[in-house]
This record gives C-alpha cells, sequence and structure tokens, in this order.
C-alpha cells in the first residue's frame, strides 16, 4: 500500500470515527442539534406537537431572582405555606429548582375539556424518585411508553389538580432534567417527538413546524415570559353562548410578552380577521386608554405607566405596549402595608 | 525435475493471495481516472448539503414541501433515498464491479496476474475486496457528513436519529457488497459488461420492481428497500406506483438473500474466471 493511499485510508477512517464518536454522544448525552437557536423559542418546542393552539413560555429562574420579584417579596410578605407543601411533597422549591417551564395547549376533538389538552415541559432539578411516589400515593400507575416511564393516573383522582378537567394526566420525566406533565395523549406526544424527532411523512412533528406560530414565538424571543396562539381556536372551543361571541373583537391570533427584571415591560399584540377588524379593534383600545389616562390624573405615581401604554400596528396588527415601573410596586406595598399592624 | 508435490504446497491460499492482489488494487483503484468520476459523484451529496444547510441558515422558516415545513431528518431520508440507494450505489457497482476483471483485459495486464503461482479466482477476490473498501470507505464518510450538516435543519437532533444512521451506513455497505458481487459476475462472464450492468440497474430493477409478482425477488434493490429505514419519498409518478406495490421482504429474509447473492455470485464469477480463456486482443 502506497504513502497516499494510506494516507486516504487514515482520512477516511477518521471522518468515520469522528462521525460515529459524535453521534454516540448525541445520542446517549443527548445534546441539542444546534438549530433551535435561529428557529426561535426554547428547545422543549420540539415536543410540543403542531397542532398547538396555544404556547406559552416562563424563564421561572430569571424571573425570581429578579430585582422585581426581591422587591415584591419586602414589599408583600405573602404566605409561602403551599410553596413549603409542595416542596416537602415533591421536592421541588420553585423559586431554585426550576429553570423555565413552556406550556401548550392542544386541541382534544374527542374530550369535553374547554379549552382542548394542555402540557407543561418544566426544565430544572428534580427528585424524580420522589416525585414518582407521591404520584403513586394517589393512585397513578406508571407504565412504560416507547422507553420512557409514564406515570399516569385516573382521572378521576387529579380532577382536582387539572381544576375539574376531564381528561387523563400523566408525568414523565423525558430527559434528565425536563418533566413533562399534563394530558396522557400530549406526554406520549412529547416522547415520540423526542425519541423520533420531526418526521412529518410519518405524521409527527413538533410546533416547529409550524411557520405561523413560530413567526409570533420569533418575534417575542427576547421576552422572559410569552403566550402566543389562535384566538380563533380558543374562541370555537370556548362553548360561549353566541351573543356573546358575536360581541368578541375577530381576532385570529395573539401575542403576549413581557420582560420582568427591575419592573415589567410588556406587548399585547392581536392579529384580527381584516384591516377593519384591526381599527375597529384600535379605535376601542384607545378610547379605553383615553379613559384610563384621564381616571390617573390624580395620581401622579401611575402616571409614568400610563404614559407608556402606547397602542400601535398596522394592517391587521393591532400591538398594546406597556412598562411598569419599579416604584409602582413600592407604592402597591406601601398601600398594602398601611393598613397591616406593625410588627413588634 | 520438480516435485509436483512440493509446487502444490509452494503455491499460497486463496485468501493469502486474495490479500495481496487486494494490496495491489486498492492504490490502483483510488487514484485511478475513474475515482476522479467518484469523487464528484460523492462530492456531490456533501456540496449540496452545505448549499441546504446555508440556505436554511440565512432563511428562517425553513423548506417546505408542499408548504408544509420539513425537518432535516426527512431531508436526509429523502437524499439517502434518492442519491444513495437509487443511484450511487448501483452506479458503483456497475463501475466498479464489471471492470474488476475487465480492466486488466483492456489493458492487457491479466496475463501478469495469471502467470502468478495463486489461484485465478484470488485475483477476482482481491480486486471485490478492494472495491469493497474503496467505494465503503469514500461513500460512508460521505454520508456521515451528508448526516451532520442535513439532520440539524429543522430543529431535528442528531441523537435521535443516530441509530438511524448506522442502519444507513450498514445498507450502504450492504448494497456495495451485493451490487459489486452480481456486476463482478456480469464483469467475468460478457463482453460488454458496462452496457449490460447499466441496463440491469437502471432498466431491469426499476422497471421490475413497478408491477406486481414474483418478478422482483431478482433484484438486489427489493431487498435493500427492506433494510431502508426512511420513508420512500413520493417525489413522481414512478415513486407513486412503487409506494402502491410496496411489498418489503424481512430485514432477516433481507440480509439472508443479499448474503446469499454476493456468496454465490462470487462463487459463480470465481469459477468463470478459473475456466475462462481470456483472448487478448493485438
Amino acid at each position: 500500500m502506497t504513502t497516499r493511499t494510506r494516507y486516504f485510508v487514515i482520512v477516511s477512517l477518521l471522518v468515520l470515527g469522528v462521525g460515529m464518536g459524535t453521534g454516540l454522544v448525541a445520542y446517549y448525552v443527548g445534546f441539542p442539534a444546534g438549530a433551535q437557536g435561529h428557529r426561535g423559542g426554547p428547545a422543549e418546542l420540539g415536543y410540543v406537537p403542531r397542532d398547538a393552539s396555544v404556547i406559552a413560555f416562563a424563564n421561572v429562574h430569571e424571573i425570581m431572582t429578579s430585582e422585581l420579584r426581591q422587591k415584591l417579596r419586602r414589599a408583600l410578605p405573602m404566605q409561602e405555606n403551599g410553596q413549603q407543601e409542595l416542596q416537602n411533597q415533591t421536592g421541588i422549591n420553585i423559586e431554585t429548582d426550576i429553570d423555565t417551564v413552556v406550556g401548550c395547549l392542544n386541541p382534544d376533538p374527542g374530550s369535553t375539556n374547554t379549552p382542548g389538552a394542555g402540557m407543561v415541559l418544566a426544565r430544572g432539578r428534580f427528585d424524580e424518585v420522589k416525585i414518582e411516589s407521591l404520584m403513586r400515593e394517589h393512585g397513578a400507575h406508571v407504565e412504560d411508553y416507547n422507553g420512557k416511564r409514564v406515570i399516569a393516573a385516573d382521572t378521576k383522582d387529579v380532577a382536582d389538580v387539572v381544576h375539574g378537567q376531564a381528561g387523563s394526566f400523566a408525568l414523565s420525566f423525558i430527559e434528565p432534567g425536563l418533566a413533562a406533565i399534563g394530558s396522557t395523549k400530549l406526554i406520549k406526544s412529547a416522547i415520540d417527538l423526542h425519541k423520533a424527532g420531526n418526521n412529518p411523512q410519518a405524521g409527527l412533528e413538533s410546533v416547529t413546524g409550524n411557520d405561523e406560530l413560530m413567526n409570533l414565538v420569533r418575534s417575542v424571543d427576547n421576552a422572559n415570559a410569552w403566550a402566543v396562539g389562535r384566538f380563533d381556536a380558543l374562541r370555537t372551543q370556548s362553548h360561549l353562548p353566541a351573543n356573546v361571541l358575536s360581541q368578541i373583537p375577530a381576532i385570529t391570533w395573539f401575542v403576549v410578552s413581557g420582560h420582568v427584571n427591575g419592573g415589567v415591560r410588556g406587548t399585547l399584540r392581536a392579529e384580527a380577521r381584516d384591516d377593519e377588524s384591526a381599527n375597529n379593534l384600535r379605535d376601542v383600545v384607545r378610547g379605553f386608554l383615553a379613559l384610563a389616562k384621564l381616571g390617573s390624573g390624580a395620581k401622579p405615581e401611575l402616571q409614568a405607566m400610563m404614559q407608556s401604554l402606547e397602542v400601535s400596528g398596522s394592517g391587521k396588527t393591532v400591538s398594546l405596549s406597556f412598562a411598569v415601573p419599579a416604584e409602582v410596586f413600592d407604592m402597591i406595598g406601601a398601600v398594602v402595608n398601611k393598613g397591616k399592624p406593625a410588627l413588634p | 525435475m520438480s516435485d509436483p508435490g512440493r509446487s502444490a504446497a509452494a503455491t499460497p491460499g486463496v485468501l493469502p493471495s486474495a490479500v495481496r492482489i487486494f494490496d495491489l488494487s486498492l492504490g490502483q483503484m483510488l487514484w485511478s481516472r475513474r475515482s476522479v468520476f467518484l469523487g464528484v459523484l460523492l462530492g456531490g451529496p456533501v456540496l449540496m448539503a452545505i448549499a441546504l444547510r446555508i440556505v436554511d441558515t440565512l432563511h428562517a422558516s425553513g423548506f417546505k414541501v408542499n408548504g408544509a415545513a420539513i425537518g432535516g431528518s426527512a431531508i436526509f431520508g429523502m437524499m439517502v433515498w434518492l442519491l444513495f440507494i437509487r443511484f450511487i450505489v448501483p452506479v458503483l457497482g456497475v463501475f466498479y464491479g464489471t471492470s474488476l476483471i475487465a480492466d486488466e483485459v483492456d489493458d492487457k495486464t491479466i496475463t501478469y496476474l495469471f502467470t502468478r503461482p495463486i489461484p485465478r479466482r484470488s485475483v477476482l477476490l482481491g480486486k471485490y475486496l478492494a472495491y469493497l473498501a474503496c467505494t465503503v470507505l469514500l461513500v460512508l464518510p460521505s454520508v456521515m457528513l451528508v448526516f451532520f450538516l442535513i439532520v440539524p435543519i429543522g430543529g431535528g437532533g442528531i441523537g435521535e436519529a443516530f441509530p438511524s444512521l448506522l442502519a444507513d451506513l450498514g445498507m450502504l455497505a450492504v448494497g456495495l457488497a451485493s451490487y459489486g458481487a452480481v456486476f463482478a459476475l456480469v464483469g467475468t462472464m460478457l463482453k460488454r459488461p458496462l452496457v449490460v450492468g447499466l441496463v440491469f440497474a437502471f432498466g431491469w430493477e426499476p422497471a421490475v420492481l413497478l408491477f406486481p409478482g414474483y418478478l422482483k425477488r431478482l433484484t438486489v434493490a427489493y431487498y435493500m428497500q427492506a433494510l431502508v429505514t426512511h420513508e420512500m419519498p413520493q417525489d413522481s409518478a414512478i415513486s407513486m406506483l412503487l409506494q402502491v406495490f410496496h411489498e418489503v421482504p424481512s430485514v432477516t429474509t433481507s440480509l439472508l438473500c443479499l448474503a446469499t447473492t454476493v456468496a454465490l455470485t462470487l462463487w459463480l464469477a470465481g469459477r468463470a474466471v478459473e475456466r475462462r480463456e481470456y483472448v487478448l486482443e493485438q
């Protein structure tokens, strides 16, 4: 074998070896593909089925450690028994153990659930054994689905947990540090998406393949809490009387985003069905804003917030942006604490 | 006078001789004019993958087929089907397999090999092994590069798709081995092996697969299909017809049939080389 043939064989085997090694590491450790960055939104969206009507995200860690949160804790020292109880039972400290949360609502034609089936994907540090045993104590059973443990509970047992909604409920740790809680059907879809990835030909696709929704997600990517969804899908599932439905503006999409740090900065955006509906909606919002600004004239501390309210948008888009400065929360805290007796 | 027993003992066996021929042929095969063609053939998918990746990076809304977004895994699956299974593997089999002995005959160098004190079939076996090493070492890295460039498109996970890549690599290696063996037999038995090989790979195989019946069992593609983990793309009317008559044997059956094909065709080719008298044109 000549030297250049030997070099060729070595280079070829090297490419194969490096590829195999990288693939094996990706398979066992599960590092992200790296394409989520420009797709927008968190990586967990890859586990949300494509037909989601609403998706929401919160960077819990950022919000919990924000100046605003610390200020609110000082100004409004609330009872934290519920939080403590949750920690005792599940080992989850909301303040420190949860990093991000992604939620979704998907249409569920087969059930009577008003908003559809829901799922929450929480990333953080969880005591899997403790959570599983807690759910077992409450009548849940463990089943194996596509190589993952799914802790499913009977509807009756968890009806109070999910606010009285009917439908099956399950929990699964899709990957280390990622818990999926919600409708069993959605949990199983998330496991399928985790296992096989996007495969539209096989009818398996995540919301990252839903361009309309992902365009909206990209527009709010810098916020640490947001929700986007199809307003019309929610409206059709709301089972409201026809005369009430006719009064609701003809909105197709909505976007709510907020950035919590020292204060709260946010935007509410709606996409109307047509230009005329959007104009009508803008007029209504402007009217309400004018009233609110008139009312706040006597309270200078609220004026900064009121001045920040701004209606904008063109074509079918109606947008309302706002900024709530930290002083407003100081004021609320002062008002609340005024009525309380001083601590000894 | 030479002792016939001593002479027989000095003749190396088929395998050691094949290894010597393999060592000699691998370099010749890699650095021949045919390798330029091979480089273009295998560089094409990699360049295509790079272009797709650049387009994906610049165009944030991703790729769509009939209005539906398509993920990297699906694109990779399509490339494996359309480029590698339907084109590159049969083409490499035809061009290299048919030339294993035919090239030596055309170059009038077969005499040098056949006058060596080695079994004639070891020449074919060594050259076949060199073909296999050459094509496997070129095709598999090309597929590997395409995989890493394409699969992350649309948020696809490399980890999730990795098992299917292993299956693809195995399937392609088996395909190269099978097509190579079949066309090695064609190359040793027929006078114009390239034409016959091309007609078999791009005429007989696709045509027979379109129709119901048992004839498709006389193709390599029929057994290859069972080893592919990706969905067959519906890119043309022919593909649609193929889907209609999609009858796939089990993986075990396919592997057994392909192994039998390789063993049988190589044995027949070896037998033909042993018995055939090659007349070199002056």
